[in-house]
C-alpha cells in the first residue's frame, strides 16, 4: 500500500485512493465544495488545492481526485497551497456574496472577505459545483437537471429551462447542495412538491388520515420498483382515487395492510400502531 | 472516379498501381493549378474554375486543346493575393486573378506559353516581375514539408496523392518496419506535438502502445479554433490523405484499429474533402479490414465539432466524441491510459499526423536535421494581422520572428511601425520588437511569456492598443470558457471587468497588480490548459507594455489612440481646407468654423464618435 505523507504525517492508503481520502484518514481537513463521497469527483470548484512534491518542483493538484498510485508527499498548509485555496474562495465569495454557508467555510479557511466585486450572475448563490447534477444522474438515475450555457453564463437548469418531466421530486439535489440554492417547496393546496428553482412539480402522496403530505408519488413508485414491489402497489394521488391496483398476490393479508400503511403519514402510522398496542 | 481495381488485395498490387501512376508520361501536359482554398473561393475562384473549363472545352472544339487540364487544388499560401492561378509546365504564378483575366491567361500562357506580366507578382523592393513562385520572397524563405503537396494536388483525388508519392510511407512501414521501429524512427526525428503542447510524439505513442487494455483509439485533432488561425483547415482541405496516411502509420505503431478525426463543423470544405478522402481510401483497401492484404486493420470516422473552442483540448474533445458536453477533465490519469470511453487513446494534431509520412519516407535523421536542438522539423503558421503578405507559411523551427515577419510577410502594411506579434493563439503572449530576433522554438517562445500554440501569428502595428488587445483575448477566452471550474469562469470574468474599466478610462491605481494576482490564481488552479494559460495575453502585455497600462490608468490616455474616450479629436488648422464636411456630419454640432477657414472642435460637446475623422477628405482631423 502506498504511503501518503501530508504535512509530515504519513498514512497508508489503498492504491487508487485520492489524496483527500488519505487526508481524511489522517484527520487533516481540506476544504471541499464539489466533493461528495457517493459521487464521482469532477474537481470543478478547485477549493481542495494542495501541493504535490514532484522531486525538483511542486505542483498544485486537487486533492479530491488526485489518485495515489505510489508514495507521495503532499503539503496542505504550505503557503502556496493555502494561497491557491484562498484565491479560489475569494472568487467564489465574489460570485455568491450572500451565501451564509460559503461565508462560514471561508471563515474556517481564514478568508475574511473578498476584494473582488460581483461580476457574474448566480442563481440564489449557486456556485456551480454540480453536485445536484451528479446526484440526479448517478444516484437517482434521472438526469432531470444539467448544466446550461457556457462560461460565465453557465447555470444549472432542467432542459430548455422548463419544468422537467423526468424530475421525480425526490429532493436529492437540494440535500447535496452546499449553499442552499435548491429548495424543496410543498404546495399543500395543489398537493404538489416543487423543486425550486427548476420549477419542476410532482404530485404528493397524502396521508389518508390527516391529509398531510407524505412524499412524492413518483419517489414512492421508484422506491417500490427498486425493491421489486412495483406491480403490487396501488398509488393514490391527491383526491384522484386509486392510480393503479396491484395484482393479487399470495400474501393476501400482507398487501392490503402495506397498502393501507403506505397511505399514512409517519405520525398517523405511529398513532395507529400505538392505538393497536393499547387495545388489541 | 478512381481508375484502379476495386480493392488492392496485396501490397504488390498497390505498388504496381502506384508505379504506373508515378511513371505516367506527362510531357506535353499543360495544367492550370487553381487554388480552391477557402480564401480564394471567397474571392471567386469557383467561377474562375468554370471559366477555365469552358475555355478548355471551346479550345478542344477547335482542336487546339491537346493535353490541358485545370486542377482545383488546396491553399497555395499567399492568401493576400488571392485568387491564385499557377500554369504548368512553366510554373507561372498569377495572383489576384479576376474573371476577365481567364481568357488572356488561357490564350497567352496555356496555349502560347508566354507570361502575362500584368498578373505576375511584383517584388516591392526591386520592382521586378517574378514568374515562378519559388522566386517570390514569400515562398523562397519557406521550407515546405507538410505543405509540400498543398496547391499541387487535387485533394479530391487519391490518385493525385499516390502519384505524388502518397501512401509509400505506409507501404514502407507495413513491409519493412515493426511497430517498435516506427516509433523509434519518430523518436529519432524528435517530432513534438504541433497542436501547441509540444509533447514528444514518440513518447506519447509508446505510452499508448504499452498501456494495458483495449481497444485503443487514435484521434486526429482538427478542431482548430484560434482567431486568425487556419493551418489545420488548409491542410485538411488541401491534402487530406497526408493526415490519413499519418494516422494509419500511427495506428499501426500503437496497435489501434479505430481512428477519429474531429473537425470543426465551421470547416465545411475540410469535412467534405476528408469524407471523400476516407471513402476513396476505403474503396481501394487503404482503410478497413486487412489493409492491402495484411493483417493490419484500421478505419477512420469523421466527427464534426459543435463550435466550442475548448473542444480543442484533448479531454474535452474526447468527451464531445463520446456525446457528452465538451468539458475537460483532470489529466492526472493520462489519456494514453484512459481516454476515449476509458480506453487508451492517442490524440495528435492533424499537422503532427501529416508529418509522419515524411519522417517514415525520408528517415528520422533527415527530419532531425531541420530545426533547433529541441524543436525539430518545420512548423506551419498562419501569418495574419497588420502584415503586408497575409498567408499560410511553413518554416523550419529556429527561424527568427523577424525573418517570418519581414522576409516572408513583407513587413508591416501601409508602412506602419511594428509593435508586437502574438503567437500561440488567444492564450499566447504578445512579443515586442526587442525580441524579434527570438527563434521560433517551443522553449524560447515559452520563455518570452508566449507559446508555440497551434501556429497563429497575429502581427500588430503602432495603431494597436495593447491593453485593448489583452481585453479582446480575455473576452474571447471568457466566452469560450466552458465554465466548469471556478478560476477560469470567475477569474476571467474579474479580469475582463478590470480590463474593460481600464479601456474605458475607469482604471484605478493597483489594477495591474490585481490582474497579476488573478493571473496567478488562474495559472495555478485552473482545471485545463485553456484556463491555466488564459492570463498569457494579459501578463505578456503587462510585461512588455506596462507603460501603456500606466498611460490608460494614470493619465487617462490611450497611446495607440484606439480606446474611445482616452484621446480627443482636433483639427489641424494648416491641413484644414474649411470644406465643412466634418461640420455637416457631426451628430452633436461640436464643430464650428466658417467656410474656407480652419474649423474647430468643441471638446466639451464632442462625444468622440470619430465621424469627423472618418469623413475628412484631407486627413486634417487628428487623434491626440
Amino acid at each position: 500500500m502506498p504511503t501518503v505523507t501530508i504535512d509530515g504525517h504519513s498514512v497508508e492508503v489503498e492504491r487508487g485512493a485520492t489524496v483527500l481520502d488519505a487526508a481524511r484518514y489522517a484527520g487533516i481537513w481540506i476544504p471541499t465544495l464539489c466533493y461528495h463521497p457517493a459521487l464521482s469527483s469532477e474537481a470543478s470548484c478547485r477549493l481542495c488545492m494542495v501541493e504535490l512534491d514532484r522531486g525538483d518542483w511542486r505542483q498544485l493538484v486537487t486533492a479530491c481526485n488526485y489518485p495515489v498510485r505510489h508514495d507521495v508527499i503532499v503539503y496542505v498548509m504550505s503557503e502556496r497551497a493555502q494561497q491557491a485555496r484562498r484565491g479560489v474562495m475569494e472568487l467564489l465569495l465574489a460570485r455568491s456574496p450572500d451565501s451564509q454557508e460559503l461565508k462560514e467555510l471561508a471563515e474556517r479557511m481564514g478568508v475574511k472577505g473578498t476584494l473582488w466585486p460581483k461580476v457574474t450572475e448566480s442563481q440564489r448563490n449557486c456556485i456551480l459545483c454540480g453536485l445536484c447534477v451528479r446526484v440526479c444522474e448517478q444516484i437517482i438515475g434521472k438526469s432531470a437537471i444539467g448544466f446550461a450555457g457556457r462560461g460565465a453564463d453557465r447555470t444549472v437548469a432542467a432542459p430548455f429551462r422548463q419544468p422537467s418531466e423526468d424530475c421525480i421530486g425526490c429532493g436529492a439535489c437540494a440535500a447535496v447542495c452546499p449553499v442552499g440554492t435548491i429548495e424543496v417547496r410543498v404546495h399543500k393546496d395543489e398537493c404538489e412538491v416543487e423543486i425550486s428553482p427548476f420549477k419542476s412539480r410532482v404530485k404528493l402522496l397524502v396521508c389518508k388520515q390527516c391529509g398531510a403530505p407524505i412524499l412524492s408519488t413518483q419517489v414512492c413508485e421508484q422506491a417500490l420498483r427498486n425493491v421489486g414491489w412495483a406491480t403490487c402497489l396501488p398509488m393514490q394521488a391527491c383526491s384522484q382515487g386509486n392510480v393503479g391496483m396491484g395484482r393479487k398476490s399470495a400474501h393476501a393479508t400482507f398487501w392490503p395492510e402495506l397498502r393501507k400503511r403506505l397511505r399514512l403519514c409517519p405520525k398517523c402510522r405511529r398513532l395507529q400502531t400505538a392505538g393497536r398496542v393499547a387495545s388489541p | 472516379m478512381i481508375d484502379a481495381p476495386a480493392r488492392f488485395a496485396s501490397i504488390a498490387d498497390f505498388e504496381g498501381f502506384a508505379r504506373s501512376l508515378r511513371s505516367q508520361d506527362r510531357t506535353g501536359t499543360r495544367s492550370v493549378r487553381l487554388c480552391m482554398g477557402t480564401g480564394c473561393q471567397a474571392k471567386g475562384a469557383a467561377r474562375l474554375y468554370e471559366l477555365f473549363e469552358e475555355a478548355i472545352e471551346s479550345a478542344s472544339g477547335r482542336g487546339r486543346a491537346g493535353n490541358i487540364e485545370v486542377k482545383p487544388t488546396g491553399c497555395h499560401g499567399l492568401c493576400q493575393r488571392s485568387p491564385i492561378v499557377v500554369v504548368e509546365p512553366a510554373g507561372i504564378f498569377y495572383q489576384q486573378v479576376e474573371e476577365p483575366d481567364v481568357a488572356e491567361i488561357f490564350r497567352e500562357t496555356v496555349l502560347g506559353g508566354r507570361a502575362v506580366p500584368r498578373l505576375l507578382y511584383q517584388d516591392p523592393e526591386s520592382g521586378r516581375k517574378l514568374e515562378a513562385a519559388e522566386e517570390i520572397p514569400f515562398y523562397k524563405v519557406q521550407q515546405r514539408i507538410v505543405l509540400s503537396q498543398n496547391g499541387r494536388i487535387d485533394p479530391t483525388k487519391i490518385t493525385d496523392y499516390i502519384a505524388a508519392g502518397g501512401y509509400s510511407a505506409l507501404v514502407k512501414a507495413l513491409t519493412s518496419m515493426t511497430p517498435e521501429e516506427v516509433i523509434a524512427e519518430v523518436e529519432v526525428a524528435g517530432l513534438r506535438g504541433r497542436g501547441g503542447g509540444g509533447f514528444p510524439t514518440a513518447r506519447k505513442w509508446r505510452s499508448c502502445r504499452s498501456a494495458a487494455g483495449g481497444p485503443k483509439y487514435v484521434i486526429g485533432n482538427g478542431d482548430e479554433g484560434d482567431p486568425g488561425a487556419y493551418m489545420d483547415r488548409s491542410l485538411m482541405e488541401g491534402n487530406p490523405h497526408s493526415v490519413i496516411e499519418g494516422m494509419l502509420i500511427g495506428a499501426y505503431a500503437i496497435g489501434s484499429e479505430k481512428g477519429y478525426i474531429y473537425v470543426r463543423n465551421e470547416y465545411p470544405l475540410a469535412v467534405k474533402y476528408l469524407r471523400t478522402a476516407i471513402s476513396q481510401a476505403q474503396e481501394i483497401g487503404l482503410l478497413g479490414e486487412n489493409i492491402l492484404g495484411t493483417s493490419f486493420s484500421f478505419d477512420i470516422q469523421i466527427n464534426r465539432g459543435g463550435g466550442a473552442f475548448v473542444c480543442g483540448e484533448s479531454t474535452a474533445l474526447m468527451a464531445s466524441l463520446e456525446g457528452r458536453p465538451g468539458e475537460p477533465r483532470a489529466k492526472y490519469v493520462h489519456t494514453v491510459e484512459s481516454g476515449l470511453w476509458g480506453k487508451p487513446t492517442n490524440l495528435n494534431n492533424v499537422e503532427t499526423w501529416a508529418n509522419i509520412p515524411h519522417i517514415i519516407n525520408r528517415g528520422g535523421k533527415w527530419f532531425a536535421g531541420i530545426g533547433t536542438e529541441k524543436s525539430k522539423g518545420t512548423k506551419v503558421f498562419s501569418l495574419v494581422g497588420k502584415i503586408a503578405n497575409s498567408g499560410l507559411v511553413e518554416v523550419p523551427m529556429g527561424i527568427t520572428l523577424r525573418r517570418i515577419i519581414y522576409e516572408i510577410g513583407g513587413g508591416i502594411r501601409d508602412g506602419k511601425k511594428f509593435k508586437a506579434v502574438q503567437t500561440g493563439g488567444p492564450s499566447g503572449g504578445c512579443i515586442p520588437a526587442e525580441h524579434l530576433d527570438a527563434r521560433v522554438d517551443y522553449e524560447e517562445l515559452t520563455n518570452l511569456g508566449s507559446m508555440m500554440g497551434s501556429g497563429g501569428l497575429i502581427v500588430m502595428d503602432e495603431d494597436t492598443c495593447m491593453v485593448n488587445i489583452a481585453r479582446y483575448f480575455t473576452d474571447f477566452l471568457l466566452n469560450e470558457s466552458c465554465g466548469k471550474c471556478t478560476p477560469c469562469r470567475e477569474g476571467l470574468a474579474q479580469m475582463r471587468h478590470i480590463l474593460q474599466g481600464i479601456t474605458k478610462g475607469d482604471g484605478q491605481a493597483g489594477d495591474v497588480e490585481k490582474l497579476q494576482a488573478l493571473a496567478e490564481i488562474l495559472s495555478g488552479t485552473a482545471l485545463c490548459a485553456l484556463g491555466a494559460t488564459a492570463a498569457n495575453p494579459v501578463l505578456s502585455t503587462i510585461r512588455y507594455f506596462r507603460d501603456e497600462y500606466d498611460a490608460h490608468i494614470l493619465d487617462r490616455r490611450c497611446p495607440a489612440k484606439e480606446c474611445r474616450g482616452l484621446f480627443i479629436y482636433q483639427i489641424d488648422a494648416e491641413a484644414c481646407k474649411g470644406c465643412g464636411i466634418c461640420l455637416k456630419n457631426c451628430p452633436v454640432d461640436a464643430i464650428t468654423g466658417e467656410r474656407k477657414a480652419p474649423h474647430v472642435i468643441d471638446e466639451q460637446k464632442c462625444t468622440r464618435c470619430g465621424t469627423c475623422w472618418e469623413k475628412c477628405p484631407f486627413t486634417a482631423v487628428l487623434k491626440v
